[in-house]
Protein backbone atom coordinates (compact mmCIF):
# COMPACT_ATOMS: atom_id res chain seq x y z
CA UNK A 1 0.00 0.00 0.00
CA UNK A 2 1.20 3.41 -0.84
CA UNK A 3 1.91 6.29 1.49
CA UNK A 4 -0.80 8.08 -0.30
CA UNK A 5 -3.20 5.34 0.41
CA UNK A 6 -1.45 5.07 4.30
CA UNK A 7 -2.51 8.96 4.45
CA UNK A 8 -5.98 8.13 2.83
CA UNK A 9 -6.61 5.46 5.94
CA UNK A 10 -5.29 8.01 8.41
CA UNK A 11 -7.39 10.56 7.42
CA UNK A 12 -10.47 8.26 7.45
CA UNK A 13 -9.62 6.72 10.61
CA UNK A 14 -9.33 10.23 12.37
CA UNK A 15 -12.38 11.89 10.66
CA UNK A 16 -14.55 8.98 11.30
CA UNK A 17 -13.63 9.49 14.63
CA UNK A 18 -14.40 13.37 14.99
CA UNK A 19 -17.48 11.86 13.76
CA UNK A 20 -18.24 10.09 16.63
CA UNK A 21 -16.41 12.51 19.45
CA UNK A 22 -17.53 15.87 18.20
CA UNK A 23 -21.13 15.65 18.67
CA UNK A 24 -20.87 13.92 22.37
CA UNK A 25 -18.27 16.72 23.15
CA UNK A 26 -21.05 19.36 22.27
CA UNK A 27 -23.68 17.54 23.96
CA UNK A 28 -21.44 17.45 27.36
CA UNK A 29 -21.27 21.16 27.20
CA UNK A 30 -24.14 22.02 26.54
CA UNK A 31 -25.30 19.57 29.60
CA UNK A 32 -23.05 21.51 31.69
CA UNK A 33 -24.56 25.18 30.41
CA UNK A 34 -27.73 23.57 31.69
CA UNK A 35 -26.28 22.19 34.92
CA UNK A 36 -29.27 21.36 37.72
CA UNK A 37 -31.90 20.70 35.13
CA UNK A 38 -32.52 16.75 34.29
CA UNK A 39 -29.50 16.19 31.91
CA UNK A 40 -32.28 13.65 29.64
CA UNK A 41 -34.48 16.87 29.77
CA UNK A 42 -32.39 19.07 28.57
CA UNK A 43 -31.38 17.25 25.08
CA UNK A 44 -33.52 18.36 22.24
CA UNK A 45 -36.35 16.67 22.06
CA UNK A 46 -35.89 15.29 18.27
CA UNK A 47 -32.48 14.28 19.29
CA UNK A 48 -34.01 12.03 22.30
CA UNK A 49 -36.67 10.58 19.69
CA UNK A 50 -34.09 10.37 16.91
CA UNK A 51 -32.11 7.59 19.21
CA UNK A 52 -34.52 4.76 18.97
CA UNK A 53 -35.37 5.94 15.56
CA UNK A 54 -31.70 4.83 14.55
CA UNK A 55 -32.34 1.47 16.44
CA UNK A 56 -35.12 0.79 14.64
CA UNK A 57 -33.87 1.81 10.99
CA UNK A 58 -30.88 -0.47 11.95
CA UNK A 59 -33.37 -3.40 12.63
CA UNK A 60 -35.24 -2.84 9.08
CA UNK A 61 -31.97 -3.02 7.59
CA UNK A 62 -30.69 -5.30 9.10
CA UNK A 63 -33.41 -7.99 9.27
CA UNK A 64 -33.56 -7.89 4.97
CA UNK A 65 -31.23 -10.81 4.14
CA UNK A 66 -28.13 -11.14 2.36
CA UNK A 67 -30.05 -13.59 -0.46
CA UNK A 68 -33.68 -12.52 -0.27
CA UNK A 69 -34.81 -15.64 -1.39
CA UNK A 70 -38.32 -17.37 -0.21
CA UNK A 71 -36.37 -20.29 2.49
CA UNK A 72 -34.52 -16.41 3.72
CA UNK A 73 -37.47 -14.44 4.47
CA UNK A 74 -39.37 -17.76 6.52
CA UNK A 75 -36.23 -17.99 8.71
CA UNK A 76 -36.41 -14.65 9.21
CA UNK A 77 -39.73 -14.45 9.79
CA UNK A 78 -39.94 -17.34 11.92
CA UNK A 79 -36.62 -16.16 13.61
CA UNK A 80 -38.09 -13.13 14.59
CA UNK A 81 -41.42 -14.67 16.37
CA UNK A 82 -39.65 -17.28 18.25
CA UNK A 83 -37.14 -14.12 19.42
CA UNK A 84 -40.22 -12.36 20.84
CA UNK A 85 -42.10 -15.17 21.92
CA UNK A 86 -38.55 -15.66 24.34
CA UNK A 87 -38.40 -11.76 25.04
CA UNK A 88 -41.88 -11.53 25.94
CA UNK A 89 -41.53 -14.28 28.88
CA UNK A 90 -38.46 -13.36 30.07
CA UNK A 91 -37.19 -10.10 29.35
CA UNK A 92 -34.12 -10.08 28.92
CA UNK A 93 -31.00 -10.01 26.32
CA UNK A 94 -29.04 -13.16 25.76
CA UNK A 95 -31.69 -15.72 25.31
CA UNK A 96 -34.36 -14.36 22.54
CA UNK A 97 -31.15 -13.36 20.52
CA UNK A 98 -30.27 -17.43 21.24
CA UNK A 99 -33.31 -18.79 20.40
CA UNK A 100 -33.82 -16.13 17.19
CA UNK A 101 -30.35 -17.56 15.78
CA UNK A 102 -31.48 -21.05 16.62
CA UNK A 103 -34.99 -20.81 15.24
CA UNK A 104 -33.36 -18.99 12.07
CA UNK A 105 -30.14 -21.75 11.74
CA UNK A 106 -32.96 -24.75 12.03
CA UNK A 107 -34.96 -23.25 9.11
CA UNK A 108 -32.46 -22.85 6.97
CA UNK A 109 -31.15 -26.85 7.17
CA UNK A 110 -34.32 -27.85 7.25
CA UNK A 111 -35.51 -25.84 4.32
CA UNK A 112 -32.12 -27.31 2.69
CA UNK A 113 -32.87 -30.86 3.40
CA UNK A 114 -35.97 -30.60 1.69
CA UNK A 115 -34.95 -29.16 -1.42
CA UNK A 116 -32.35 -31.93 -1.43
CA UNK B 1 -29.00 -10.74 32.04
CA UNK B 2 -32.45 -9.43 32.72
CA UNK B 3 -32.22 -5.85 31.93
CA UNK B 4 -33.74 -4.42 34.91
CA UNK B 5 -31.35 -2.12 37.16
CA UNK B 6 -30.44 -4.02 39.90
CA UNK B 7 -26.63 -4.06 41.99
CA UNK B 8 -24.52 -5.99 40.34
CA UNK B 9 -21.91 -8.41 41.91
CA UNK B 10 -20.28 -9.34 38.55
CA UNK B 11 -18.13 -6.71 37.62
CA UNK B 12 -19.32 -3.81 35.10
CA UNK B 13 -16.65 -4.95 32.15
CA UNK B 14 -17.47 -8.17 32.34
CA UNK B 15 -21.12 -7.67 32.35
CA UNK B 16 -20.52 -5.47 29.43
CA UNK B 17 -18.53 -7.84 27.34
CA UNK B 18 -21.20 -10.52 28.49
CA UNK B 19 -24.16 -8.39 26.84
CA UNK B 20 -21.75 -7.37 24.13
CA UNK B 21 -22.00 -11.43 22.77
CA UNK B 22 -24.47 -11.27 20.10
CA UNK B 23 -22.61 -8.36 18.51
CA UNK B 24 -20.16 -11.31 17.49
CA UNK B 25 -22.79 -13.16 15.71
CA UNK B 26 -23.06 -10.01 13.08
CA UNK B 27 -19.39 -9.37 13.56
CA UNK B 28 -17.09 -11.96 13.04
CA UNK B 29 -18.54 -13.39 9.86
CA UNK B 30 -18.69 -9.71 8.25
CA UNK B 31 -15.05 -9.35 9.18
CA UNK B 32 -13.55 -12.46 8.01
CA UNK B 33 -15.95 -11.22 4.70
CA UNK B 34 -13.61 -7.82 4.89
CA UNK B 35 -10.89 -10.00 5.10
CA UNK B 36 -11.07 -12.11 2.44
CA UNK B 37 -12.25 -9.33 -0.06
CA UNK B 38 -9.29 -6.90 0.94
CA UNK B 39 -6.47 -9.58 0.22
CA UNK B 40 -8.79 -10.70 -3.27
CA UNK B 41 -8.15 -6.52 -3.75
CA UNK B 42 -4.35 -6.59 -3.59
CA UNK B 43 -4.07 -5.49 0.26
CA UNK B 44 -1.86 -7.70 2.54
CA UNK B 45 -3.44 -9.35 5.88
CA UNK B 46 -1.11 -6.60 8.13
CA UNK B 47 -2.82 -3.71 5.95
CA UNK B 48 -5.98 -5.28 6.05
CA UNK B 49 -6.35 -5.44 9.93
CA UNK B 50 -4.93 -2.12 10.65
CA UNK B 51 -7.56 -0.45 8.32
CA UNK B 52 -10.27 -2.57 10.67
CA UNK B 53 -8.19 -1.24 13.80
CA UNK B 54 -8.09 2.39 13.18
CA UNK B 55 -11.81 2.92 10.65
CA UNK B 56 -13.36 0.46 12.54
CA UNK B 57 -16.58 1.11 10.70
CA UNK B 58 -17.75 -1.97 8.70
CA UNK B 59 -19.52 -0.47 5.46
CA UNK B 60 -17.33 2.42 4.87
CA UNK B 61 -14.06 -0.05 4.95
CA UNK B 62 -15.38 -2.43 2.31
CA UNK B 63 -16.34 0.91 -0.06
CA UNK B 64 -12.46 2.05 0.82
CA UNK B 65 -11.16 -1.14 -0.28
CA UNK B 66 -13.51 -1.22 -3.44
CA UNK B 67 -12.62 2.07 -4.46
CA UNK B 68 -8.68 2.08 -3.61
CA UNK B 69 -8.60 -1.47 -6.15
CA UNK B 70 -10.23 0.39 -8.36
CA UNK B 71 -7.66 3.60 -8.48
CA UNK B 72 -10.78 6.20 -7.38
CA UNK B 73 -8.96 10.11 -6.65
CA UNK B 74 -8.11 9.67 -2.89
CA UNK B 75 -9.78 13.00 -1.96
CA UNK B 76 -13.07 11.09 -3.26
CA UNK B 77 -11.91 8.13 -1.29
CA UNK B 78 -11.99 9.74 1.69
CA UNK B 79 -15.14 11.84 1.00
CA UNK B 80 -17.13 8.70 0.70
CA UNK B 81 -15.50 7.16 3.36
CA UNK B 82 -17.22 9.68 5.88
CA UNK B 83 -20.05 10.16 4.24
CA UNK B 84 -21.46 6.91 4.89
CA UNK B 85 -20.12 7.28 8.72
CA UNK B 86 -21.80 10.87 9.23
CA UNK B 87 -25.22 9.16 10.57
CA UNK B 88 -22.74 7.89 13.91
CA UNK B 89 -23.28 12.03 14.36
CA UNK B 90 -26.20 11.16 16.75
CA UNK B 91 -25.13 8.71 18.51
CA UNK B 92 -22.79 10.39 21.18
CA UNK B 93 -25.58 13.11 21.89
CA UNK B 94 -27.79 10.46 22.37
CA UNK B 95 -25.56 8.91 24.97
CA UNK B 96 -24.35 12.18 26.31
CA UNK B 97 -26.93 12.25 29.58
CA UNK B 98 -26.15 9.03 31.11
CA UNK B 99 -21.92 9.26 30.87
CA UNK B 100 -19.88 10.24 34.01
CA UNK B 101 -17.67 12.58 34.14
CA UNK B 102 -14.54 10.65 33.72
CA UNK B 103 -11.51 11.31 31.28
CA UNK B 104 -11.92 8.44 29.39
CA UNK B 105 -14.89 8.45 27.60
CA UNK B 106 -13.48 10.78 24.70
CA UNK B 107 -10.98 8.09 23.46
CA UNK B 108 -13.95 5.50 23.72
CA UNK B 109 -16.04 7.06 21.25
CA UNK B 110 -13.91 4.87 18.64
CA UNK B 111 -15.88 1.78 19.55
CA UNK B 112 -19.11 3.72 18.95
CA UNK B 113 -20.32 1.55 16.26
CA UNK B 114 -24.00 1.08 15.11
CA UNK B 115 -24.57 -1.84 17.20
CA UNK B 116 -22.60 -0.70 20.34
CA UNK B 117 -24.64 2.20 20.16
CA UNK B 118 -28.02 0.26 20.22
CA UNK B 119 -26.79 -1.60 22.54
CA UNK B 120 -25.33 1.31 24.92
CA UNK B 121 -28.24 3.49 24.73
CA UNK B 122 -30.58 0.56 26.67
CA UNK B 123 -28.50 -0.45 28.95
CA UNK B 124 -26.51 2.45 29.76
CA UNK B 125 -29.61 4.19 31.87
CA UNK B 126 -30.52 1.08 33.60
CA UNK B 127 -26.88 0.70 35.10
CA UNK B 128 -25.68 2.55 37.94
CA UNK B 129 -23.64 5.41 36.97
CA UNK B 130 -20.44 3.89 38.98
CA UNK B 131 -21.07 1.06 36.16
CA UNK B 132 -21.10 2.83 33.15
CA UNK B 133 -17.62 3.48 32.54
CA UNK B 134 -16.78 -0.46 32.69
CA UNK B 135 -19.39 -1.74 31.16
CA UNK B 136 -18.91 0.62 28.48
CA UNK B 137 -15.56 -0.40 28.16
CA UNK B 138 -16.05 -3.75 27.98
CA UNK B 139 -18.76 -4.07 25.34
CA UNK B 140 -16.37 -1.48 23.21
CA UNK B 141 -13.89 -3.80 23.80
CA UNK B 142 -14.82 -7.16 22.62
CA UNK B 143 -16.70 -5.48 19.76
CA UNK B 144 -13.61 -4.09 18.38
CA UNK B 145 -11.60 -6.88 19.12
CA UNK B 146 -13.76 -9.46 17.25
CA UNK B 147 -13.97 -7.25 14.35
CA UNK B 148 -10.04 -7.11 14.00
CA UNK B 149 -9.25 -10.62 14.80
CA UNK B 150 -12.27 -10.97 12.41
CA UNK B 151 -10.69 -9.54 9.84
CA UNK B 152 -7.44 -11.06 10.53
CA UNK B 153 -8.95 -13.94 10.28
CA UNK B 154 -10.81 -13.68 6.99
CA UNK B 155 -7.23 -12.38 5.56
CA UNK B 156 -5.24 -15.65 6.25
CA UNK B 157 -7.91 -18.28 6.28
CA UNK B 158 -10.92 -16.78 4.95
CA UNK B 159 -11.36 -19.05 1.73
CA UNK B 160 -10.87 -22.11 3.64
CA UNK B 161 -13.46 -21.15 6.33
CA UNK B 162 -16.01 -19.97 4.11
CA UNK B 163 -15.90 -23.45 2.35
CA UNK B 164 -15.69 -25.46 5.74
CA UNK B 165 -18.59 -23.87 7.50
CA UNK B 166 -20.84 -21.74 4.63
CA UNK B 167 -23.96 -22.41 6.58
CA UNK B 168 -22.35 -20.78 10.12
CA UNK B 169 -21.59 -17.50 7.71
CA UNK B 170 -24.92 -17.32 6.43
CA UNK B 171 -26.71 -18.17 9.96
CA UNK B 172 -24.67 -16.32 12.37
CA UNK B 173 -25.78 -13.03 11.09
CA UNK B 174 -29.03 -12.97 12.81
CA UNK B 175 -28.07 -12.04 15.55
CA UNK B 176 -27.83 -8.64 14.43
CA UNK B 177 -31.63 -8.20 13.94
CA UNK B 178 -32.34 -10.28 17.03
CA UNK B 179 -30.10 -7.90 18.88
CA UNK B 180 -31.95 -5.10 17.45
CA UNK B 181 -35.39 -6.17 17.87
CA UNK B 182 -34.78 -6.93 21.76
CA UNK B 183 -33.43 -3.45 22.16
CA UNK B 184 -36.16 -1.51 20.21
CA UNK B 185 -39.39 -3.60 21.52
CA UNK B 186 -39.16 -2.00 24.48
CA UNK B 187 -39.72 1.18 22.96
CA UNK B 188 -43.13 0.19 21.80
CA UNK B 189 -44.67 2.11 24.40
CA UNK B 190 -47.36 3.65 23.03
CA UNK B 191 -49.57 4.19 19.53
CA UNK B 192 -47.74 7.21 18.71
CA UNK B 193 -44.27 5.50 19.38
CA UNK B 194 -45.33 2.50 17.68
CA UNK B 195 -46.65 4.39 13.94
CA UNK B 196 -43.20 6.06 14.14
CA UNK B 197 -40.90 2.97 15.13
CA UNK B 198 -42.75 0.74 12.49
CA UNK B 199 -42.71 3.60 10.01
CA UNK B 200 -39.02 3.64 10.51
CA UNK B 201 -38.82 -0.31 9.94
CA UNK B 202 -40.46 -0.54 6.73
CA UNK B 203 -38.76 2.23 5.08
CA UNK B 204 -35.50 0.84 6.44
CA UNK B 205 -35.95 -2.12 4.80
CA UNK B 206 -37.71 -0.85 1.18
CA UNK B 207 -33.91 1.29 1.33
CA UNK B 208 -31.96 -2.21 1.99
CA UNK B 209 -34.11 -4.25 -0.62
CA UNK B 210 -33.50 -1.45 -3.46
CA UNK B 211 -29.36 -1.54 -2.34
CA UNK B 212 -29.72 2.31 -0.10
CA UNK B 213 -28.74 0.23 2.90
CA UNK B 214 -26.73 3.38 4.04
CA UNK B 215 -28.75 6.05 3.13
CA UNK B 216 -31.23 3.84 4.51
CA UNK B 217 -30.42 4.10 8.28
CA UNK B 218 -30.33 8.20 8.53
CA UNK B 219 -33.25 8.66 5.84
CA UNK B 220 -35.91 5.67 7.78
CA UNK B 221 -34.78 7.68 11.22
CA UNK B 222 -35.51 10.79 9.86
CA UNK B 223 -38.92 9.99 8.56
CA UNK B 224 -39.83 8.00 12.07
CA UNK B 225 -39.36 11.54 13.93
CA UNK B 226 -41.05 13.17 11.52
CA UNK B 227 -44.12 10.53 11.93
CA UNK B 228 -43.32 11.27 15.92
CA UNK B 229 -44.36 14.98 15.39
CA UNK B 230 -47.19 14.31 12.63
CA UNK B 231 -48.68 12.37 15.22
CA UNK B 232 -48.84 14.70 17.95
CA UNK B 233 -49.98 17.21 15.69
CA UNK B 234 -52.90 14.51 14.65
CA UNK B 235 -54.20 13.71 18.30
CA UNK B 236 -57.18 15.33 19.50
CA UNK B 237 -56.78 18.08 21.67
CA UNK B 238 -57.94 16.77 25.23
CA UNK B 239 -55.78 13.52 24.15
CA UNK B 240 -53.13 13.14 27.18
CA UNK B 241 -50.03 14.62 26.17
CA UNK B 242 -47.33 11.98 24.99
CA UNK B 243 -44.33 12.73 27.28
CA UNK B 244 -40.74 13.22 25.91
CA UNK B 245 -38.70 10.72 24.46
CA UNK B 246 -37.33 7.92 26.18
CA UNK B 247 -39.27 8.64 29.84
CA UNK B 248 -42.94 7.74 27.39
Amino acid sequence: MSNRLWLAVLACALGTYLIRLLPLLWMRRRLRRLDGNDSVEAMPQWLSILGPMMIAALFGVSLVPRQPDTTAWLATLLGVIATLIVWYRLRSLGWPIIAGVGTYGSVILLMDMLQG
Amino acid sequence: MTTDTRRLTTPAWWLGMREAIPLLGGYIPVAISFGLVSIQAGFTTWEATLISLLIYAGASQFLFIGMAAAGAPLWLLIAMTLLINVRHMVYGPNLAPWLTTSRWWPWLMHGLTDQVFALAHTRMPQLEASQRLGWYSGAALLAWVSWVAGTALGAIAGDWLMAQWPLLGEVMPFALPALFLVLVMPRFTSPRWTAALLLTIAIAMTCTLNGLTNLGIPLAAGCGVLCFYLVRLGARPNASPASRGSHE
